[in-house]
């Protein structure tokens, strides 16, 4: 279902769309309370452990943190107020607990960790980077544009390349009847940042969103984001009483009825796959917050799941995260500090690629969700089997009582989070980049079917390349999987593929892959496929795994895929 | 020392009010069970007449003579005052067949509190869908378990002790299972793989089948012993194949409720092999029983998702031979033993 939400075409120049105020507007006022309530419910959730066991861990692990870390010009307060806390507690443990109270020490650390993870929100800064980030990258847009030749100027704007398809009226509305918990892909920085404008873009009310404590290193982005209902997630920090803290903060501003963004897979896709394994956690706040909506009986309890997932040509990050994924360094994941998001040059190179290439970023807002993972209709009311409707209360409720069952609640949660796997997957837009990776990836390999991913991806520049008509014959066998897949409605195809020849889509697919990076990830020479570099390769290859569109015997032979699952031979199937 | 979080679940059941769907020899004793641990139980069957009937006899004299219900027990046959003011539970008890149809009926009428406990040993034909996986699409509610076991419907009814096991994904279900029907001759294990715990009751009936053919041919006690290890063996594979944990098949679920049907002329799967074996015809046996044995179509469906699968399942292949009077039960034997070893 489309909209008739303004996208594409339209285009209007330095377009400012009213701003929409919701909750966050308000949330200066409320901030301090959520955050007394915060400490408290964490506080409750300790009342009956072992105080100096946790304490004692937690100070052990921080302890850890700290020095490992190293602090820059625009960290060092928050560096030393860190210091300074866990060495009271320290001093503190060591005393007797009488001297001492223990309880009083827990406080101070979650009352610490909620100030540092709660956020703020500034409407004046909203306003302003609603307006102005938007006229810069039209600014950019249309200098990079081939069209600034045209006698009529400046003609195109940020939201023309921006193309948000789906449910998004549906959305509009469900932003109205409750709480909105939009879950999208994750596949870079930028994400966040384009995100958050096509909410504004969409007219609804600005969103508040997790992010990595990292991100605040940097001045600017940390102007920004600590005023716009950000929230510091510090991933380094992984001690019981943070991650309570985290979470009770993450549901009381989802009961206040602020509408939030969660990356559910936890940090940027490493492979370039689609997120096949979510964080749990983090999502079954969800539930926890209409839980207890429900229980005092507010006005709008519900909480609504609405996945997204983004379509990029090409990823800014893209050889960092590939990097990452092969080397398999799951133990330091979350520590790539210095990638290319952080370069203003290579972010102004990925925009200036983007507007001059023609070619935008589609997303597309997926079908909205009850936290159980029951699509809702139009008035937020989960549909369930034979037409029936079921109430969330009765689903919540356990031996005549509505309350938290965490084993009940933890069970709900992991089959939303099947559920919004199988959302992104099928409301994945394959662009014809990807069926260009996939294709020729895919036709490599078929040549070389024995060899493992590491061997595969060593493989000689003579041997990893292929003449042109064969390429296109294997792009023309893809070609009619996907459309197939897509006809069945397990994804989406852009509009690029309308075209009666085949070189028409295979021609954009080669000229928008990566281009972004200096290696040429498919190029054309003499008719001669080839590519510079195998890991990019793979990364924008991976776009179209988990649904089981290779044909090797290995990766199953084409009999139905399986999201994130690997094949015999180490690649993802 | 007395947890007063664990007397809340306790307090709730006994005051609860369930319905038992499915008005079959172990429907009954599963609403004369759980008629002592709560406080009303709806046995619902299909025609009022037998409604009645049981309802005036207190006893479901087709199926099972001579058992008197508990008066918690009332046969109803309209769905509405099944479900009239609410029920905490529902036990499903149909045989696979007509598990689709009645759910998508029965489906308005719940409330999407009720936790729901099936006891069918059998996937839906064609598809090989699990009967939770069935319910879970048709049914507003995921809290859905299974009972499975040794549990020949007469001799729970005679008095004598059982056991069986409930499985579910969710805690509450397995412990409402537990709750409801637990009594002094009858003792509940709680499993957690619910896959495992459904196949293994299922599967089993394709060897009660084949068991049955074997003692009407009279070759034994070694033969039988061959069969069911052998079988075991088998039903591993497809289950682990199917996503079944291995240990299950262990179980009372599984090896328990294999020994119960391979040995007893009670059971309907076996009576089918056996008058198969002695060259009756399967339509004539078929209109003779008055239940459904499951083993019937389960044997078709799952042999055919083996072919494709290619999982190796040769006893399953003899009994749907014999089912389908393809070959004569003399060189299906003769096959079987001439068959290269599996690895």
């Amino acid at each position: 279902m489309t909209t008739d939400f303004p996208t594409g075409e339209v285009g209007v120049r330095f377009q400012s769309l009213p701003v929409v105020e919701g909750q966050l507007f308000r949330f200066e006022q409320t901030r301090l309370r959520v955050l007394a309530d915060v400490v408290s419910k964490t506080f409750e959730t300790f009342s009956k452990s072992e105080l100096d066991l946790l304490l004692g861990e937690a100070l052990y692990s921080e302890r850890f943190r700290l020095k490992r870390e190293r602090a820059n010009l625009f960290t060092r307060t928050r560096y030393k107020a860190d210091k300074a806390l866990w060495s009271k507690v320290q001093d503190g443990l060591l005393e007797s607990s009488v001297a001492v109270d223990r309880k009083a020490l827990l406080r101070s650390v979650i009352k610490h960790y909620a100030e540092e993870i709660g956020g703020h929100f500034d409407p004046r800064v909203y306003r302003f980077a609603t307006h102005a980030v938007p006229w810069g990258m039209n600014w950019l847009l249309n200098a990079a544009s081939v069209q600034r030749f045209l006698p009529w100027g400046m003609t195109e704007s940020l939201a023309s390349r921006l193309d948000v398809i789906g449910e998004v009226s549906m959305l509009q509305r469900l932003a109205h009847r409750g709480t909105i918990l939009l879950v999208p892909t994750h596949q870079s920085n930028i994400d966040s940042v384009l995100i958050g404008y096509l909410i504004y873009l969409m007219s609804l009310p600005p969103f508040s969103y997790g992010a990595g404590l990292n991100l605040f290193s940097n001045p600017v982005l940390s102007f920004f984001m600590s005023r716009l209902g950000a929230y510091t997630v510090d991933r380094k920090k992984n001690n019981g009483i943070y991650k309570e803290a985290l979470k009770n903060y993450s549901v009381r501003i989802l009961r206040e009825g602020v509408h939030s963004i969660f990356f559910p897979g936890g940090g940027r896709s490493r492979s370039g796959a689609i997120e096949s394994k979510l964080k749990l956690g983090l999502l079954g706040t969800g539930l926890e917050a209409q839980l207890q909506n429900l229980r005092v009986g507010a006005e709008k309890p519900n909480v609504y799941i609405v996945p997204m997932v983004m379509s990029y040509h090409f990823v800014l990050e893209a050889s960092s995260l590939i990097e990452d994924y092969l080397a398999e360094a799951g133990k330091h994941r979350f520590i790539i500090t210095d990638d290319e998001s952080w370069d203003p040059r290579k972010v102004l190179n990925f925009f200036w690629k983007l507007f001059s290439s023609q070619s935008g970023i589609t997303s597309r807002i997926g079908r909205p969700m009850d936290i159980f993972g029951n699509f809702v209709d139009e008035d937020g009311q989960s549909i369930g089997p034979n037409g029936t409707t079921i109430e969330p209360v009765r689903w919540l409720t356990t031996c005549g009582e509505l309350k938290a069952e965490p084993q009940r609640d933890h069970e709900y949660t992991r089959e939303l989070g099947a559920k919004i796997v199988q959302g992104f997957h099928e409301g994945n837009t394959v662009l014809t980049s990807h069926l260009v990776a996939f294709s020729f990836f895919e036709a490599l390999r078929k040549k070389y079917p024995e060899l493992d991913l590491y061997r595969f991806l060593r493989l000689s520049v003579a041997q990893r390349s292929m003449p042109y008509f064969e390429f296109l014959t294997h792009a023309e066998t893809f070609y009619q999987i996907v459309r197939n897949a897509a006809d069945r409605g397990q994804l989406f195809m852009s509009k690029s593929f309308e075209t009666s020849d085949i070189r028409t889509w295979v021609k954009d697919g080669i000229q928008n892959l990566g281009l972004l990076h200096d290696a040429a990830v498919v190029k054309v020479v003499d008719d001669v496929v080839w590519t510079e570099d195998m890991n990019l390769l793979y990364y924008y290859r991976n776009r179209l795994c988990g649904y089981g569109f290779s044909l090797l015997s290995e990766a199953g032979g084409g009999l139905g895929g399986q999201p994130g699952k690997i094949d015999s031979k180490g690649f993802l199937a | 020392m007395v947890n007063p979080e664990k007397s809340i679940p306790k307090d709730f059941w006994r005051n609860s009010k369930i319905a038992v769907i499915g008005g079959g020899s172990f429907g009954t004793v599963l609403a004369n069970l759980a008629a002592k641990n709560c406080q009303e139980v709806r046995l619902w069957v299909r025609n009022e007449d037998s409604a009645r009937a049981i309802n005036a006899t207190r006893m479901n004299s087709r199926y099972l003579p001579n058992y008197t219900l508990h008066s918690n027990v009332s046969a109803l046959s309209a769905l509405d005052r099944v479900f009239e003011g609410g029920l905490d539970a529902v036990i499903w008890c149909l045989p696979s067949s007509s598990c689709r149809e009645q759910a998508k009926r029965i489906a308005p009428y719940f409330n999407g509190n009720e936790v729901v406990l099936h006891a069918t040993k059998g996937v839906e034909a064609g598809t090989l869908k699990r009967i939770s996986e069935l319910l879970r699409e048709e049914l507003p509610t995921r809290r859905i378990g299974v009972l499975s076991g040794p549990n020949l419907a007469e001799e729970i009814a005679a008095g004598k002790p059982a056991a069986t096991t409930v499985a579910s994904v969710f805690a509450e279900v397995a412990q409402a299972g537990e709750l409801l029907l637990a009594s002094e001759q009858f003792r509940i294990y709680r499993e957690s793989d619910v896959i495992g715990v459904e196949l293994a009751g299922t599967l089993k009936n394709i060897l009660a089948i084949a068991a049955g053919a074997l003692d009407a041919l009279q070759l034994g006690w070694n033969a039988r012993a061959m069969l069911i290890t052998r079988g075991l063996a088998e039903i591993v594979r497809f289950g682990v194949a199917m996503g079944a944990k291995e240990s299950t098949f262990l179980s009372l679920a599984g090896v328990g409720d294999l020994l119960a049907t391979c040995s007893s002329s009670l059971s309907r799967n076996y009576q089918v092999g056996y008058r198969l074996a002695q060259g009756e015809h399967l339509s004539q046996i078929l209109d003779d029983l008055e239940a459904t044995a499951e083993g019937v179509t389960t044997t078709h469906s799952v042999w055919r998702y083996a072919q494709i699968h290619d999982i190796e399942m040769p006893i399953t292949e003899s009994v749907s031979a014999l089912l389908t009077h393809r070959k004569k039960i003399t060189e299906i034997l003769q096959d079987l033993f001439e068959k290269r070893q599996p690895r």
